[in-house]
């Protein structure tokens, strides 16, 4: 019944943590942040392979579930955690502030609370994950304590998921006062014909839906993204950027899919609003803008958006469409974060005599002082703009596809526009590296061996991806018929 | 041999790429050449084989995705169609790539031109040989990639940025139709492979898409992509503009080979298109109007490379209205003697724009021919090449489409003849125009520059004496093979003809005066721009004052940038303005409207949370939810 | 009956207070009522049989978390006049989205209905009478939802970390307690002993201080050892 061993890399990283934690305090020294990220990053690392050898099943009552769905997440989430801490080692060691141990430690349990998002086979387990990561990630916005826009970041952030959570358990008591449970399988049990479609569930269905949607920075809960990532630390950023948004798509994949399969007809018109309002807010509010945090904020609105098709279509009536919707939402999330964090390994070391810089502007002239990077952000900004043979272009194929399938041809159509759309934005940026010439303030810094470990990392897979498309493709493929074969 | 084809540029490209920086510029470029050659020498004798020695194969490379629904392998098809491609692609490029060892010899980046240049050959070659969509569109993402990067190589120009970005959006536009098309076919067929695809269409011949029969959506459709690539008339804009970049580039990608693309798409998707007749009706229209379009304006143009792009865009309308009249083959050959004399054209060009210290303006030119014998000579064989006088390359090619026009016996048809035959008109008009104003006259040059002015060097000039030897014979010898007697033998099923028809059989047997008529056009207008040029030079500027207008609307080209400039590009400034304006300028540029509190905070220079904002983001998310729930509500008890 | 009569007047006191809570004007009268409320509902629990419940009422929320928000509500200067303007500003559309959902929410309740068991589990504090309320409460807590109570703890503590990372700050020059600097000093090091001559005044032998400037640049460098026994000298 309890069956606690499957929830091993859970429980082994926990247990890392606290230990981690006390070696950071007790030594009582300021320069404990390099040892500790490297500890944590070990520990993730470590999670990881206990990821991959998890077996398959529920535990401790029913509200852990452990399955090929959960794994793939799981080992993504991971991933995104450990290169986002690799961004911070470099960046976080020129503040005082930033340098702190703390740190690495939040990170880790931040990346505990997503492995609960997507292992969570219990409404109460769904939302204790959510929180932890939510929390973790409010005090990480606010971590550069001394920057007011940080500091006002965290605070925005932290006002608004506190309602975003209010919304959720709202719905969430709504559905436990409907139905009389909060696990996801007896749920999919009663939610049958006759409960499916009462008012009381669709509203709590709605509020389950908002807090959720919060949390991916989709239209119209997105407005504290661009704030929020702008004035969190670069790092900060790309992690909120990575992880968190990929376990609560797939959180969100798994709620809505499982126990409330059943209410698909009316998930499915939210999401298709939502999806195509996250697009053309995407699209159009980018190409404004001139600080490139912002910018990229927006671009992960709509690449929220484009995710989202696939959840649309996975509320089609065709058990073949909803597989192939699934499977093409999980294809695009872990494209998507691959790109995203290379793009923000260019963003971190963008700095100049020090001190982090963030317009766009200050990206000119970048082909003739260090090319490398300049080909790097190249490549991660033609793969947003869907251009093949890189692996962005797979992603949003992959996606259209299942919408036009499902016979969502309209929202195939505004994806296929608003990437048009969203490709001047992208291109804009290779433009001002490639042909503007530099700034009166100089070229930027060098750039430290870290960030171009994670640069290069990222870069060669966005790159290379069409070559050997195909363990990704069936990791995705196994990962489908888990939750919805 | 068929592969070697295909990746010895990309090897090339490689090389200089990667690898330029340390073996320096020389050992670079000349390994681009080799490769390029070795691509040659593997590509011709490929050409014969399969055409000739009737030999059609496939290469396969390696599976590519393979999951549930859609599997696509990398392989290369050699069928008559892809090696006529392969053998001219790779012959023009090298001879193009042995040109700019001589053209870019001043350049101080040259392993970069020659890797994107062989980078384009690879991805033209690929395009070519592609054995289904996928693959196809690949390379065809990949020529406009590297077409971008080419037309953008001088980066330090404000204008070559400019036309740069356009060349990428407007083909963006065209590639959004083509993905469209290609959706489309997967949906109907469920499948991308050409084979797999050609052999159902049998089955779907009735299948409706919204209403509309799926294989005319799909032929309008990956018409349309194909416009945006071969810039046909509404997405032709960019052409022109392309021509910022060096000129080889000009010769290789936006005369000979890339341009061509969408025509090589139509016949290759034949099979497809012969079932399709409205959009074949369209494909007619849009070529014609092309071909005659760009002819007039080509007229007026004062920049020598802008009116060999004009005449570009001109005879990718010729070949455009052949397919779609049916006559694929006439279309195919007529793309491979004009890869010939436009690549000609456009060297000579260079080598003119060379001898006179790259000055392109041709009113500022005149008076060089005894000092340019070499290039006066060819420059003469290509433009009586594009004015399809006989013997020489166009005049056969030219002749076969307008007969094909006229054969088709439909209203298409006869519109595309009679435009076609003003175009001839004007091509022969213009062409001469050209090679009086440079050549002939007195210099209008200062006398700096014509002191420098010389013939170019034996490496430039090699290929041009090549390609002129191509622009004389190709016609001749190829004609019957390609739309002659022995044409059924020679596809090899490549190119498919519906049953119904027989348009190369017809084309043959049309009145005496048909096949006449194109030439007498050519002579007249070679004679109008003797008169008006050579004999009577006053008489142009007259004519221009006294009909200002017309001389106007010619000059600025329709006025085709201007309205894409009203109708797209301001709205969507606009757009962008308000959305900017409503996203985001009360956090850039103020505090919340009405928040006076908040407003002396941010003078204190106080910590700025700004409770105001917070607050109305939540306000967002509220009525987000309402309006979510509120629309399910109406939808339930609806 | 004498169990009817405390049940209707332990309500009737918790609705009212809660109801000052939110009208009082003044903040500290808010905390107060919201005290008073919490005594009134451990009172119902204990009514209902939940002793453990309202001890814990008692104990946390009367003890710890009432106070805490007195202290905090004291030492907060809150602008209620700033609030109010925020709130007239956005009173009208506020209140069109809150009666769209209010109305949305009336449906809801219109579509409520009761499972036919629901009469029978209400106030079954001690679930099949087999063991005490305490424990029944200890079983589903420790044993049924162990992993919820795990992921609270670890909430906790990133809470602990985030408040700590937030606000701890070691500035440079503050002096701080450290008792067993304190505890080991001798009198030796803390005092002299000197023979004042009989009839000497200050201005014949001088103030004997301690050399302070030696004694803070030490307090500086080290904030470990910083401040110690100070304010003795």
């Amino acid at each position: 019944m309890m069956n606690w061993t499957l929830a091993l890399p859970e429980a082994a990283l926990a247990c890392a943590g606290l230990a981690i934690l006390g070696a950071g305090v007790l030594p009582r020294r300021h320069d404990m942040f390099f040892p500790i990220s490297m500890a944590v990053i070990g520990a993730l690392v470590l999670a990881g392979v206990l990821v991959l050898g998890q077996g398959d099943g529920a535990a401790l009552a029913g509200q852990y579930v452990s399955d090929a769905f959960a794994r793939f997440s799981k080992v993504l989430v991971l991933i995104g955690a450990a290169l986002a801490l690799t961004l911070a080692l470099d960046f976080n060691q020129t503040d005082r502030d930033l340098a702190r141990f703390e740190y690495p430690v939040l990170i880790l349990f931040a990346a505990i609370g997503m492995m609960l998002m997507v292992s969570a086979n219990d409404l109460m387990t769904l939302y204790l994950g959510l929180e932890l990561q939510s929390l973790a990630a409010y005090v990480l916005a606010a971590f550069n304590r001394d920057s007011e826009r940080s500091a006002e970041a965290g605070l925005k952030y932290f006002v608004l998921g506190a309602l975003a959570s209010g919304l959720l358990l709202y719905g969430m008591s709504l559905v436990y006062g409907f139905v009389g449970t909060t696990s996801f399988d007896r749920l999919a049990e009663a939610l049958t014909a006759e409960h499916a479609a009462s008012l009381g569930l669709v509203t709590a269905l709605v509020f389950v839906l908002a807090g959720l949607a919060f949390k991916i920075s989709a239209v119209p809960f997105h407005m504290w993204a661009p704030d929020v990532y702008e004035g969190a630390p670069t790092p900060v950023t790309a992690f909120f950027a990575s992880a968190p948004k990929l376990a609560a798509v797939a959180l969100l994949t798994r709620v809505l899919t499982q126990p409330f399969g059943e209410l698909s007809a009316q998930w499915g018109q939210v999401l298709w609003l939502v999806s195509a309002g996250s697009m053309i807010l995407g699209a159009f509010a980018a190409i404004g803008q001139r600080n490139i945090k912002r910018l990229m904020a927006y671009s992960s609105i709509g690449n929220v958006g484009y995710a989202l098709i696939g959840l649309v279509a996975a509320a089609s009536a065709d058990p073949a469409v909803r597989s192939e919707g699934v499977r093409a939402l999980l294809f695009y999330m872990a494209i998507y974060l691959l790109m995203t964090i290379g793009a923000f390994a260019v963003l971190a070391a963008m700095r100049r005599r020090g001190r982090p810089v963030e317009e766009i502007e200050d990206l000119a002239g970048l082909a003739r002082s260090d090319i490398g990077m300049a080909v790097w952000m190249l490549v991660f900004m033609f793969a947003m703009a869907g251009v093949p043979p890189l692996a962005g272009f797979w992603s949003k194929l992959f996606v259209f596809r299942a919408a036009i399938e499902g016979g969502y041809v309209w929202l195939a159509v505004i994806g296929v526009l608003t990437s048009v759309v969203a490709a001047y934005y992208y291109v804009r940026i290779v433009r001002v590296m490639f042909f503007d010439a530099p700034g009166a303030a100089g070229a930027l810094d060098a750039r430290p061996a870290s960030l171009t470990v994670v640069m290069a990392a990222t870069g060669l897979f966005t790159a290379l991806f069409s070559v050997a498309p195909g363990p990704l493709l069936a990791a995705a493929q196994a990962a489908v018929a888990a939750i919805a074969g | 041999m068929y592969v070697g084809a295909v990746f010895f540029p990309l090897l090339g490209a490689c090389i200089s790429g990667f690898l330029g920086r340390w073996i320096g510029p020389i050992a670079a470029r000349w390994s681009t050449v080799v490769c390029m050659a070795l691509a040659a020498a593997c590509g011709v004798p490929a050409f014969f084989d399969v055409a000739f020695g009737h030999n059609p194969a496939t290469v396969p490379i390696a599976a590519w995705i393979a999951t549930g629904g859609l599997e696509v392998s990398w392989a290369l098809r050699y069928d008559t169609l892809s090696a006529v491609m392969v053998g001219m692609v790779t012959f023009v490029s090298f001879l193009i790539h042995l040109y700019s060892v001589g053209y870019m010899a001043h350049d101080p980046t040259q392993p970069r031109f020659f890797a994107y240049l062989s980078l384009f050959t690879f991805m033209m070659l690929m395009l070519v040989t592609a054995d289904n969509l996928v693959q196809l569109f690949f390379g065809w993402e990949g020529v406009g990639l590297a077409s971008y990067l080419l037309i953008g190589y001088w980066y330090e120009r404000e204008s070559a940025n400019a036309a740069a970005i356009k060349a990428f959006v407007v083909n963006r536009v065209g590639d959004l139709f083509f993905m469209l098309g290609v959706a489309l076919t997967f949906w109907t067929f469920g499948s991308l492979e050409f084979t797999a695809i050609f052999g159902a269409v049998d089955q779907h011949l009735g299948d409706r898409f919204l209403g509309v029969p799926a294989l005319e959506l799909i032929a309008v459709l990956l018409f349309l992509g194909a416009c945006g690539k071969s810039a046909q008339i509404g997405l032709h804009t960019w052409l022109p503009d392309a021509m910022e970049g060096p000129t080889p580039v000009s010769a290789l990608i936006h005369a000979a080979t890339m341009v061509t693309a969408g025509v090589f798409l139509v016949a290759r998707m034949s099979p497809l298109f012969e079932y399709a007749p409205t959009a074949l009706a369209i494909v007619t229209v849009v070529g014609a109007a092309t071909a005659f379009f760009a002819a007039t304006v080509g007229c007026v143009q004062n920049d020598i490379k802008r009116v060999i792009a004009y005449s570009t865009c001109s005879q990718l309308g010729y070949m455009f209205f052949a397919a779609g009249v049916g006559a694929y083959q006439a279309a195919i050959f007529h793309l491979f003697t004009h890869a010939f004399f436009k690549a000609l054209l456009f060297l000579g060009a260079g080598s003119v724009i060379h001898a006179m210290s790259d000055e392109q303006d041709i009113r500022k030119m005149g008076g060089i021919w005894t000092r340019v014998p070499v290039t006066y000579a060819v420059m003469w064989v290509g433009s009586l090449a594009l004015a399809g006088i006989p013997i020489f390359a166009g005049y056969y090619s030219k002749d076969a489409i307008l007969e094909a026009a006229f054969a088709s016996h439909s209203a298409t048809g006869m519109l595309a003849f009679l435009l076609g035959l003003v175009a001839a008109f004007l091509t022969a008009f213009y062409s001469w125009r050209l090679l009086i104003l440079v050549f002939h006259g007195a210099p209008r040059a200062d006398e700096h520059v014509m002191a420098h002015v010389h013939e170019s060097p034996l490496v430039m000039l090699v290929p041009l004496l090549l390609l002129a030897a191509g622009a004389v014979l190709t016609g001749y010898l190829f004609a019957p093979f390609f739309i002659g007697h022995a044409w059924e033998e020679f596809w090899a099923g490549s190119i498919h003809n519906a049953p119904h028809n027989h348009i190369l059989h017809d084309m043959h047997e049309v009145p005496a005066w048909v096949p006449l008529a194109p030439t007498v056009a050519g002579f007249t207008g070679i004679a109008l721009a003797y008169v008006l040029y050579m004999f009577a030079p006053g008489v142009p500027e007259r004519l221009a004052a006294t009909f200002r207008g017309f001389y106007l609307f010619l000059l600025n080209k329709w006025y085709f940038d201007e309205l894409y400039d009203a109708i797209f590009v301001r709205p969507a400034l606009a757009i962008a303005r308000i959305a900017f304006r409503v996203g985001d300028q009360r956090i850039i540029d103020g505090v919340p409207n009405g928040a006076a509190a908040l407003a002396v905070d941010a003078a204190r220079g106080a910590v700025r949370i700004q409770t105001g904002r917070v607050a109305s983001y939540a306000f967002t998310m509220i009525i987000g939810l309402v309006l979510f729930v509120s629309l399910l509500y109406l939808g339930t008890t609806r | 009956m004498l169990a009817a009569v405390a049940f209707y007047a332990f309500s009737a006191v918790l609705i009212a207070s809660a109801a000052m809570v939110v009208v009082a004007r003044n903040p500290v009268h808010s905390v107060l009522f919201l005290i008073l409320a919490f005594f009134n509902a451990a009172g119902l629990m204990l009514i209902a049989g939940g002793e453990f419940l309202a001890m814990i009422l008692v104990i946390v929320y009367v003890g710890a978390v009432a106070v805490l928000f007195l202290f905090v509500v004291m030492m907060l200067d809150v602008d209620f006049a700033r609030m109010r303007e925020g709130f007239q500003r956005y009173a009208p559309v506020g209140a069109l989205v809150g009666g769209v959902l209010l109305v949305e929410l009336l449906f809801v309740l219109g579509s409520w209905r009761f499972a036919p068991e629901a009469p029978g589990l209400r106030l079954s504090p001690n679930p099949g009478a087999t063991v005490g309320n305490t424990e029944a409460l200890a079983r589903i807590l420790y044993t049924d939802n162990v992993l919820l109570f795990q992921a609270a703890g670890v909430i906790l503590l990133v809470a602990m970390i985030g408040a700590i990372v937030l606000t701890l700050r070691e500035r440079p020059g503050t002096r701080r307690q450290v008792i067993a600097a304190q505890v080991a000093r001798a009198p030796a090091e803390t005092v002299v002993l000197r023979q004042v001559p009989i009839g000497a005044g200050l201005k014949n032998i001088g103030i004997l201080r301690p050399p302070p400037a030696a004694e803070e640049r030490e307090a500086l460098s080290e904030p470990e050892r910083h401040g110690h026994g100070g304010g003795h000298h």
